[in-house]
Formats: structure tokens, sequence, C-alpha cells
């Protein structure tokens, strides 16, 4: 029943996108500059449908209809209600129709809130938005369709995956999808600014608040990802250099250099097939990330059941994707006219795009390279997080200071004044990387210069609120947290202490000034779980500081799986991190330990980060 | 005079760091070496079989008075590149140690080539 309104919603939804494209097409051979009031109204439908279609998926989940496979094989009928919603988009195919909501949904909202801007655009966005949305509805209903049935019914369904049923986890995909799915109409908003010759600043203003959503819901959905990593993993670090996490990365790169090229085209009208490199690279950066994610070619955490049909669908719309672009900025492609100085803020917008440019090739290599050493020496290779900080980490150094001194200078042509300024922020970061070293303890080259560069940056951004003239807020929260984000990073990598050691019940051990007792084991049962639950007295010997730490051992019921739960202590100055694990065949316990100065100051700096996103938004949305 | 101090700072911040960093650490080995029985994880954040193992042969080792690099040498020799999550560089990675700074010269070009066309229209 319910997969019957779903597959009739799915096929509506394609009658409309073609209809839609059909009278955009009818809509453009008109003389005015009037958009068809059926367009609004078919678009308005289509919201809808397809949000109509994801709430019946979300009402098979809520029932447990176990005649739909998807259901079946990501619910059970124990579950507990938030996980039973949230298990709809925590599968291949849930997902995907939560891409097609967001394409959809943006299509809509940007052809009514750019009003102001030529019809020929507008329609040109929205075929090619549709058009996207046609490829992904193609996609679900012939491949991955969440409402195919099973035959006889099963009685049960088989559960989510444990390590799955978490808050974080179940709010990081709808964030990050707005963040990356987001980013489609800005792809479409380029192809239609070349198809239809719209290519001046004003362009530039009728996308600008469309990158920002995206960028700060991106932020947000790696930073929640990230956090549920930190605390559900139970590796105790929060970026593992995943394939799934540089996926969500990639695009970010992306985001941030066409925040920025974005400033150039909007007030000085240079930079324009450069932005719209960057708008197309964005989205298919996405589509990519989900193409290696889905098709299963990468091995990661993340790994849905993979089919490989699926990667053969999506590499071939990525394809298509990637030749129209080429094909148009090929075509369409036209010499700058405008005129950039040396010394100027243009060229340092240049050179973030340049070091964002540098760090999404780091990645993307870094990615993909066990797949060409595969392919053409036959041997497999890793590439994890030592290779990323080591080619990452120097080239920062740079990065920050050249992101303290960009907003001190001025449009079209910069005079350097404030060089004493400059020198007094410099020495102060040497003093106080110095003093660091002195209070606790020394580390390596490039943690120093990352340190005395992110103090550079954060002194400087500092600065900037006392200055005489207009104060750009967004840029000073946003450089300011970022400068916090990597110092706060570095001070935690340097300074995060481990230990590792066996413990049974009632014993006590001592490891440098940390004293550890096991005090007490406990057993519960919950409704889809039972844990035994450890209670361990840490105590700091120089500080007489205390605490109990709670790790947990879970036993999942469906389907049966074993995790284990960090216990994890947070405050202003430090997390304390714990997890145990049973040894087989002993009464030991394992026992992990870390302190992490600082952590809370981590997330903190991204939602920062995240908010100086949100006062641009406003700021745009006031001037429009 | 303000220079002088910024000078004897820097030359501070980096003695120091000369001073510490003689000895081998064994965690920094622990997280290069991913555990061949988890989805992703290095024996450092691992609990099983293999990971304990890998660490008591890795502390062995550098008992033994094994520098770094051939610890991870006797290593790959026996399970393979598989094993080191910073791979070796050899030319099979030659591409991936270099092209990342490929990438940099040549924007940096770009950037250079930008600006000086545009003056030397102006």
């Amino acid at each position: 029943m319910l997969s019957n309104i779903g597959n009739i919603l799915l096929l509506s939804n394609v009658l409309i996108g073609a209809l839609i494209i059909y009278y955009s097409f009818n809509c453009l051979k008109t003389s005015n500059n009037l958009v068809f009031k059926n367009i609004y109204q078919l678009s308005l439908i289509q919201s809808t449908l397809i949000l109509s279609c994801f709430f019946t998926l979300v009402a098979a989940f809520l029932v447990s209809d176990f005649s739909l496979i998807n259901v079946y094989q990501n619910s059970h009928s124990l579950k507990p209600v938030f996980y039973k919603i949230s298990g709809t988009w925590g599968n291949h195919e849930g997902s995907l129709l939560l891409w097609v909501i967001i394409l959809t949904v943006f299509s809509f909202l940007f052809l009514v809130l750019n009003k102001n801007h030529p019809k020929n655009y507008r329609l040109h966005t929205l075929i090619i938005q549709n058009l996207l949305i046609l490829g992904f509805l193609f996609f679900i209903l012939f491949n991955s369709n969440p409402f195919s049935i099973i035959n006889p019914v099963p009685k049960e369904g088989l559960g989510l995956n444990p390590i799955l049923q978490d808050p974080a986890l179940a709010i990081h995909p709808p964030l990050l999808y707005v963040g990356f799915v987001g980013s489609s109409i800005y792809f479409s908003a380029a192809m239609a600014s070349m198809v239809s010759n719209y290519n001046d600043r004003s362009f530039a203003k009728s996308i600008k608040g469309w990158v920002l959503i995206s960028w700060v819901f991106q932020t947000l959905g790696i930073m929640v990802g990230s956090i549920w990593a930190y605390y559900e993993l139970g590796w105790g670090g929060f970026w593992f250099w995943d394939p799934v996490e540089n996926a969500s990365l990639l695009p970010w790169f992306a985001m941030t250099a066409l925040l920025h090229s974005l400033l150039v085209l909007e007030k000085r009208n240079a930079l324009y097939f450069w932005t719209i490199i960057l708008c197309l690279l964005t989205f298919t950066l996405s589509v990519t990330g989900t193409f290696l994610v889905r098709s299963g070619i990468l091995n990661s955490v993340h790994t849905f059941a993979n089919d490989p049909s699926r990667g053969i669908y999506i590499l071939v719309f990525l394809s298509i994707m990637i030749i129209t672009s080429v094909y148009f900025l090929f075509t369409r492609y036209k010499p700058e006219t405008n005129h950039i100085s040396g010394n100027s803020k243009e060229t340092f917008v240049l050179i973030n795009n340049w070091f964002m440019m540098f760090y999404l090739i780091t990645v993307l290599l870094g990615t993909l390279y066990p797949i060409f050493t595969d392919v053409l020496f036959k041997s497999k290779i890793s590439v994890g997080p030592p290779f990323y900080n080591s080619v990452i980490a120097p080239v920062v150094v740079f990065f920050l200071v050249f992101m303290a001194i960009g907003p001190q200078t001025k449009w079209i042509k910069n005079k350097f004044t404030n060089l004493k300024q400059l020198s007094i922020i410099l020495g102060g970061a040497l003093l106080t990387n110095f003093t660091i070293i002195f209070l606790f303890k020394s580390y390596s080259v490039i943690s120093n210069l990352i340190i005395i560069s992110s103090l550079f940056l954060i002194f400087s951004s500092f600065m900037d609120l006392f200055k005489k003239t207009k104060l750009n807020f967004a840029r000073i929260i946003s450089h300011l947290s970022f400068g916090f984000l990597i110092f706060f990073i570095g001070l935690n990598h340097n300074f995060t202490i481990e230990k590792d050691f066996n413990l049974k019940l009632g014993e006590e051990k001592v490891i440098d000034n940390y004293k550890f007792v096991l005090n007490d084991l406990e057993l519960i049962n919950q409704i889809n779980y039972k844990a035994i639950i450890g209670k361990l007295r840490v105590k700091n010997m120089n500080t007489n500081e205390e605490r109990t730490l709670k790790p947990e051992i879970r036993i999942y019921d469906n389907p049966q799986t074993l995790t284990y739960e960090a216990s994890i202590k947070t405050n202003f100055f430090k997390d304390h991190y714990l997890t145990m694990s049973n040894i087989d065949r002993s009464e030991y316990y394992n026992v992990k330990f870390q302190e992490k100065p600082l952590m809370i100051w981590i997330w903190i700096s991204v939602v920062m980060l995240s908010l100086g996103g949100f006062v641009s938004l406003f700021k745009n949305a006031k001037n429009n | 005079m303000r220079t002088k101090i910024i000078f004897t700072f820097l030359l501070i911040n980096f003695y120091s760091y000369v001073a510490s960093n003689e000895t081998i650490n064994e965690n920094k080995i622990y997280k290069n070496l991913r555990c061949l029985v988890c989805q992703g994880q290095s024996i450092s954040d691992s609990n099983s079989d293999f990971a304990v193992t890998l660490k008591l042969v890795v502390n062995d080792l550098i008992e033994k008075g094994k520098s770094e690099e051939e610890i991870y040498n006797f290593l790959s020799d026996k399970y393979g590149d598989w094993i080191l999550y910073k791979p070796k560089f050899n030319l099979e990675n030659l591409a991936l140690w270099f092209l990342p700074y490929f990438v940099l010269f040549l924007g940096g070009l770009i950037i250079l080539y930008i600006i000086r066309k545009k003056v030397k229209k102006t």
C-alpha cells in the first residue's frame, strides 16, 4: 500500500519535472520578462510531492511496514521511534530521496527568491536543475527504489547497525546534504549564466546567498559527523582522513574558494570564468564523493551495502555533467578584461583560492591514489593521517599568515602602511608560543610554526575589531575562529596524553602521575541492547583531581553486535576520554585513557566559523 | 631593537625543539600502522588481537635498537605496503608525494602571470 503511494508520487515527480522543462522552454520564446504563472505552481507542487513521497517512506519506517525491502533491511519493530525516523535516510535508497528533496526545494526557492534577475537566466537555471532532478529520480526508480516490495512479507526487520543509532549521526546527513546537494543550485546557475550571457556582478549577487547557505551547512555537517566519530568510534580522535570524511571535505574546499572569488566578481567584476569553474567544481566534487562512497570502490568506515550497478549509473551521470560543463566552458570562454594589481585584495583572494586548490588536490589525490596503484601496479597502499599531516601542515603555516594579512589590504591598489603593527603581532605570537613551550613541553618545528602562525592570525583578527573603519564582522568572526580552530587543534594534537593498560575488577594501577581503580562492573538491560558498565576512578596525583568514568561494552540485539562506548568527561580545559574492552579468555579488561586538552574549543571554533557565514548571509539578505 | 627581540624568540623557540626530539616515539609508529583486521583503524586505536600482537612486535624491534625506517621496512616486507599509513617514498608513489607541491608551484606561477599581464597592460 505505502509502496504504491510512494511509487506513484515518484512517477508524478518525473512528470512534473518534464512539464517544468517543457513550459520553461515555451516561456523562453516569449519576449516579455515574465515567468509563466504555471511554472511557479508546478514548482511548488513538485516540492510538495517529493516531500510527501519522503514522508510516505518515514511512515513506512514508523509503522514497520516490512513489505518494503528497505524497511526490512534497515529497521526493526523494537527500535526507538527516533531511530526509526532517522533510519529513513540512514541507508542508500532513503538518502537518495533526501538528495532529490534538496534538489527540488532549492530549485523552487531559487526561482521564487530571484525575481529581480532576468527571466532567461532564471529559466535556464530551472531547466538545468530539473535535468539534475530527473537524473536522480531515474536513478531512484530504476536502480535504488526505496519502495521496492518483498514477497513473502517478513515478520521482523534486520535492524539498523547499532553504531548508527546515535543522535549526532542521525542529524549529520541532512546537514551535509543541504551543504553539498545545495551546491547543485549554483551548478545550474553557473551553466545558465554561461548560456544566457548573464555574466557580471549581478550573477554573483544572485548566487552568493546560496553559496553561503551551503557552506554554513557543510561546515556544521562536517563538524557533527566529526563529533560523532569522536565519541562513537572510540579512538579518541575526531578526524581520520577516512575516504568519506575526505569526500565531504573536497566540496568544502571548493565552496570556500568560491565564497572568496565571488567577492572579487561582486566588487570588481573580475574572475568571472574562474568563479564559474568553482561553481561547477563544487557540485561535481559532491557527486564524485557520492560515487566513491556508494560504489564501494573505497574502503571506509561508512560503507553502505554496495552494489556495482549504482556506481556505474552515478559514473555515467557524473561524466555527462563533466563533459557538458567542459563543453560550455570552452565554447563560452572570453578572456578577462579587468586589471588585477599585484598588491591588492584581489591578489589575496587569488592566494586563498590557490591554497584551497592545493588542499583539494592533496586530499583528492590521497583518496584516489590507492585505486591507481591497485590498477597500475597491482600494489595495495594505504594513505592515512601521517601522509596528510606531513604534506599539508607546512603549507598551512603560510596560509594562516596570508589569511591574516589579506583582509588588511584594499581593493584595486593597496599600500602596506601597517608593517609596524604586523611585526608587533608577530612578536606577540612568538612570545606566546615560547610561553606555551616553557609551561608545558616543547614540540616539533612544524607544530611550533603552526601555533605561531595561528596566533598571528588570531591577534591580527582581534586588532581588526578596534579599527576605525567599517567593520566586516562576518569576515572577522570566520577568520578569527579559523585561527582558533588551528590553534586548538595544534595544542590538542601536541599535548594529548594517552595511557593503555589492562585491569581487572578491584585492581589498582599507577602510571606516571595517574592512579586508576576499576571499582565496579554493572550489567544493565535496555530496550535494544545489554551493557556492561565499568566504574573507573581516575586520580591525577599532582592535582588531586578525581573523576569516575563509566565506559560501556554494549551487546546489541538486532543485529547482534558488540560496541564499545567511550566515557567522556568534558570541561573547558580538557576532556577525559576512556574506553574499556573485554579480553578473550581473561578476567582482565583493556583500558585506554586519554587526556585531551581544550577539546571542546575545537567544536566551539567550528560553530563560530559557521556563525561568520550566518552573519554574512543575513547581511546579504538585508542588502538585496 | 624589535627585530632583535623577535630573532631571540625565534632562536629560543627552535632550540627548545631540538633538545627534546631525540627519542624514538612508539606511539608515532603505532599510528602509522594499519590494523589489518579492522575497518580503517591504526593499531594504536584498536584493541584487536592483531593490533596487540603487532604493538609487542614493534616494542621488541625498538628494544633491539632498530630505527623507525627499519621497523617500517621489516613490517611492509612481511605484510605489504598496505600496512603503512604513510606511503613509502618510491617511484610508484612519486606522483602522490610530488603532485600536490607541483600544483602549489604551478598555482603560484599562474597568479604571478595574471598579475604581471595586468600590470603591463596598464
